[in-house]
């Protein structure tokens, strides 16, 4: 008796359980939806009973690919010879990752001092490239990209990791162009005659010193804040019979006919930790060894160490004029340690003197 | 005997904490500095070992104060310190920059941008050294016809011509803000004052004076900061001053070991940026020595003539 | 000596409140120190009676070094321009004890023929910017500086 009535409450669960899923199913498409090529990164590490034999046969597989890749000539030198692309000042150029690695001054031949930002870049390759026509970020209701797209989309990775570090789905983005993978990737738009072979590495020397250029990077994150730190309120007085609204917005809106707070009231917050794009910063000094850019200015987001994307600047005042080095500049074994822009006194140059003029 | 192994143990424990301590308190904090000398000797007392810095390199912590970075985390990054070490090194071939100290008397000229074709010199007592690396900065203090005035210069600044120290000496505290309320006969250094020159080896000597404060109204309030250098600051209080100064002290923060060590650079780091910079430092100052010398000899010839 | 005892003793009496002591900046009502050997000024000084700013002639009403005030001093109206602050100052700039004025007409000429004080040296930049071609030439008062730090 017990039994069979077991077996019908069985059964009546599973039914239920069955219909559950079948009830929920999703009629909307997402707004947003990654990126084809984007994966999850980060790994659970795992000891997977390897033996001592097996991690040193692993150590040397990563280091003899290390190695392969430490040895890849730049592909850029076959290529240049067949098709030699003219700058003109519609194209866009890729960009360069780097890292923001702090502050020091600068003085310049007239004796003024300058805060300058340095931004190191970091060990940067060509990933891929896709043209235009292939080119579909997202899923979209409308059918007319193909014939508005005009850009081509250009992965560019920087620093480059230990395979076993990140799933497998991000590392197949790299091996199925035959490169380790990287610890950062950035898609910069490009204009098609701008593109550049898989594999090219890219140095400090992509840019020219006295240019322009537009940094983005995510501002530092403060957290959830007051108006008065988030927007520069000026708070309510210490005293005079203030009683419990010292920092506070005071009034947010009108009673009457709108009764309602209007859109985009400044109101507390979560603070900072959100992407900024700051244009027209002046490159004052290069290194081409270490592959440090002295920036102008102390603006640029984030905080040490953080990772930044640098573009040509959009301003029209500062666009470039001169042709740069297109489509990047190639290695070369002797280039001069350090440039300067003309403005900038050297450190090894002699005290500067005011002469009468 | 069981007591007496038992104490001889603690203090052995003692010390090794003590040694394990100044280890890592090496710092350019002149204060600290001497915290770590005192328990150094504590040590050779209880223990009888040798002081186990007797290296060189840890030495120029004091004479070069600026090529220590900024010890808070969030600003450090070995690549940003080495270049602008490279950059303190490529001006310092430009210029001598001496040794000096918050008290020395040093005298500084600058090409003037104002007057073009001449310079500015300025004759004064150091009251602040502060910054690391390019940063850095120092305060001169004179009493010029009756008048205070005060200048800060960058230390590596181009525009600098000389930096020339006229009295090399060390005051009893590490900021020497209270002589703009001390009488002005603490501060006042004729302008043509010629250098004092030190016999080559000696250490560099602790000036004890202590000056007179004037009566209140005060900058600052400077019996709260336990100054060592100043005689007479007890004339001037009020008790209700007496009462906020106790109850405004904090004793227990000579034992915040992590205050001391975020304010510190470690040990292992410092022998890294001294072996980096040592080299090429040791040859600027013996070359610098070698030109001084030549100075010296080659000075009197056209008074003859 | 027994000038700056009187000193002393009136900026004790009158001291009792500062507008912004911690920046120790020059607006409205600060006592200045008139450095200059006019007539009208040293006697100002000698009777503890320094001059009071009643107007900064700049946009954002807070002297700043080389600035054109307007001082009540002994009872008068008379312009002045100040010549060394007690505000921290930029690199290589002097900061002095005292906020010092030097007492101008309207044409620019300073009242004194002596200024017994140093001066510093990026007045001369900022004072020949200030004069016009036809305006007045504040130039003059370098002229009568003893020494520039």
């Amino acid at each position: 008796m017990s039994k069979s009535n077991l077996k019908l409450i069985c059964s009546a669960l599973n039914k239920m359980r069955v219909s559950c899923v079948t009830a929920r199913s999703c009629h909307f498409q997402p707004k947003f939806r990654p990126p084809y090529w984007y994966a999850p990164k980060e790994r659970v590490m795992s000891e997977d009973m390897l033996t001592q034999e097996n991690r040193d046969f692993i150590e040397e597989v990563r280091q003899d690919k290390l190695n392969l890749q430490i040895a890849m000539e730049s592909p850029l030198a076959k290529v240049e010879a067949q098709e030699v692309a003219e700058w003109d000042p519609t194209t866009r150029r890729a960009g360069l990752i780097a890292r923001k690695i702090g502050n020091y001054p600068l003085w310049s031949k007239d004796g003024k001092k300058f805060q300058t930002t340095l931004l190191q870049v970091v060990d940067n390759h060509v990933i891929k490239y896709t043209p235009p026509e292939e080119f579909k970020p997202m899923k979209t209701t409308k059918l007319n990209w193909r014939e508005k797209r005009k850009l081509g989309c250009l992965l560019i990775g920087s620093e480059t990791i230990d395979p076993s570090t990140v799933t497998k789905d991000y590392c197949g983005l790299f091996s199925s162009v035959g490169m380790l993978p990287k610890r950062h990737l950035f898609r910069f738009m490009i204009s098609p005659h701008a593109k550049m072979p898989t594999g090219t590495p890219l140095f400090a020397t992509h840019f020219r010193v006295g240019d322009y250029v537009d940094v983005r990077a995510k501002t530092i994150d403060r957290g959830f804040q007051g108006v008065m730190k988030r927007w520069g309120f000026k708070g309510m007085p210490a005293s005079h019979g203030v009683t419990k609204t010292h920092r506070r917005p005071g009034n947010i809106g009108a009673g009457g006919q709108k009764a309602r707070v209007w859109p985009g009231t400044k109101m507390p917050g979560h603070m900072g930790n959100r992407w900024k794009t700051l244009r027209g910063v002046q490159i004052l000094r290069m290194n081409t060894k270490h592959n440090i850019l002295w920036m102008l200015g102390v603006g640029i987001p984030g905080e040490t160490g953080a990772m930044c994307y640098l573009f040509d600047t959009i301003l029209p005042l500062r666009k470039l004029k001169t042709p740069p080095p297109f489509p990047t500049q190639p290695f070369v074994e002797d280039l001069p340690l350090e440039y300067y822009d003309e403005s900038i006194h050297r450190f090894e140059g002699p005290t500067i003197t005011f002469e009468e003029s | 005997m069981s007591v007496i192994r038992k104490s001889s143990l603690d203090i052995l424990s003692v010390g090794k904490w003590i040694l394990r301590r100044d280890c890592r308190l090496l710092s350019a904090v002149p204060e600290k500095v001497e915290v770590a000398e005192k328990a150094q000797e504590e040590i050779e007392k209880l223990s009888g070992r040798k002081r186990r810095f007797n290296n060189p390199v840890l030495e120029y912590r004091h004479v070069y104060p600026e090529f220590l970075p900024d010890p808070n985390p969030k600003w450090r990054n070995s690549l940003r310190e080495k270049m602008e070490r490279a950059d303190m090194l490529k001006r310092r071939s430009q210029i001598d920059i001496p040794e000096f100290y918050v008290g020395s008397i040093l005298a500084v000229t600058i090409s003037d941008p104002h007057a073009q074709g001449k310079t500015n010199r300025f004759v004064g007592i150091c009251i602040e050294r502060k910054g690391c690396g390019l940063r850095a900065e120092f305060i001169l203090r004179n009493v010029v016809d009756h008048q205070g005035v005060e200048v800060k210069y960058e230390l590596y600044d181009p525009t600098i011509q000389s930096i020339q120290v006229l009295r090399l000496e060390k005051r009893l505290d590490d900021k020497l803000y209270y002589l703009r309320d001390a009488l002005p006969e603490y501060c006042t250094f004729p302008q043509d004052m010629d250098p004092e020159m030190l016999p080559e080896g000696t250490p560099v000597p602790l000036n004890p004076v202590q000056v007179k404060l004037k009566p209140k109204p005060w900058l600052e309030r400077w019996e709260r900061q336990d100054l060592k250098g100043v005689s007479n600051i007890e004339e001037h209080l009020k008790e209700k001053d007496r009462v906020r100064r106790e109850l405004r002290k904090t004793p227990w923060e000579k034992y915040d070991l992590m205050k001391q060590y975020r304010k510190t650079i470690p040990a292992e780091d410092q022998t890294e940026i001294w072996s980096e910079v040592y080299n090429q430092l040791q040859q600027m100052r013996v070359s610098r020595k070698k030109l001084s010398r030549k100075r010296l000899f080659t000075t009197p010839k056209p008074q003859l003539g | 000596m027994f000038r700056s005892l009187i000193n002393r003793l009136s900026s004790a009496q009158t001291c009792g409140i500062h507008t912004t002591p911690s920046l120790n900046e020059v607006r409205l009502l600060t006592r200045l120190r008139v450095v200059d050997n006019s007539e009208i000024g040293k006697r100002a000084m000698a009777e503890g009676k320094p001059p009071k700013v009643i107007c900064v002639y700049n946009k954002k009403r807070v002297g700043l070094i080389g600035d054109r005030v307007m001082v009540a001093i002994k009872g008068q109206k008379k312009k002045g321009i100040l010549v060394g602050l007690k505000q921290n100052q930029k690199v290589k700039v002097p900061k002095f004890d005292s906020n010092n004025i030097v007492l101008i007409d309207d044409n620019g000429t300073p009242l004194g023929t002596r200024i017994h004080v140093p001066i510093p040296t990026i007045l001369r930049t900022i004072l020949k910017e200030r004069t016009h071609a036809k305006g007045a030439d504040y130039t003059k008062l370098l002229g009568i500086a003893t020494r520039f730090v």
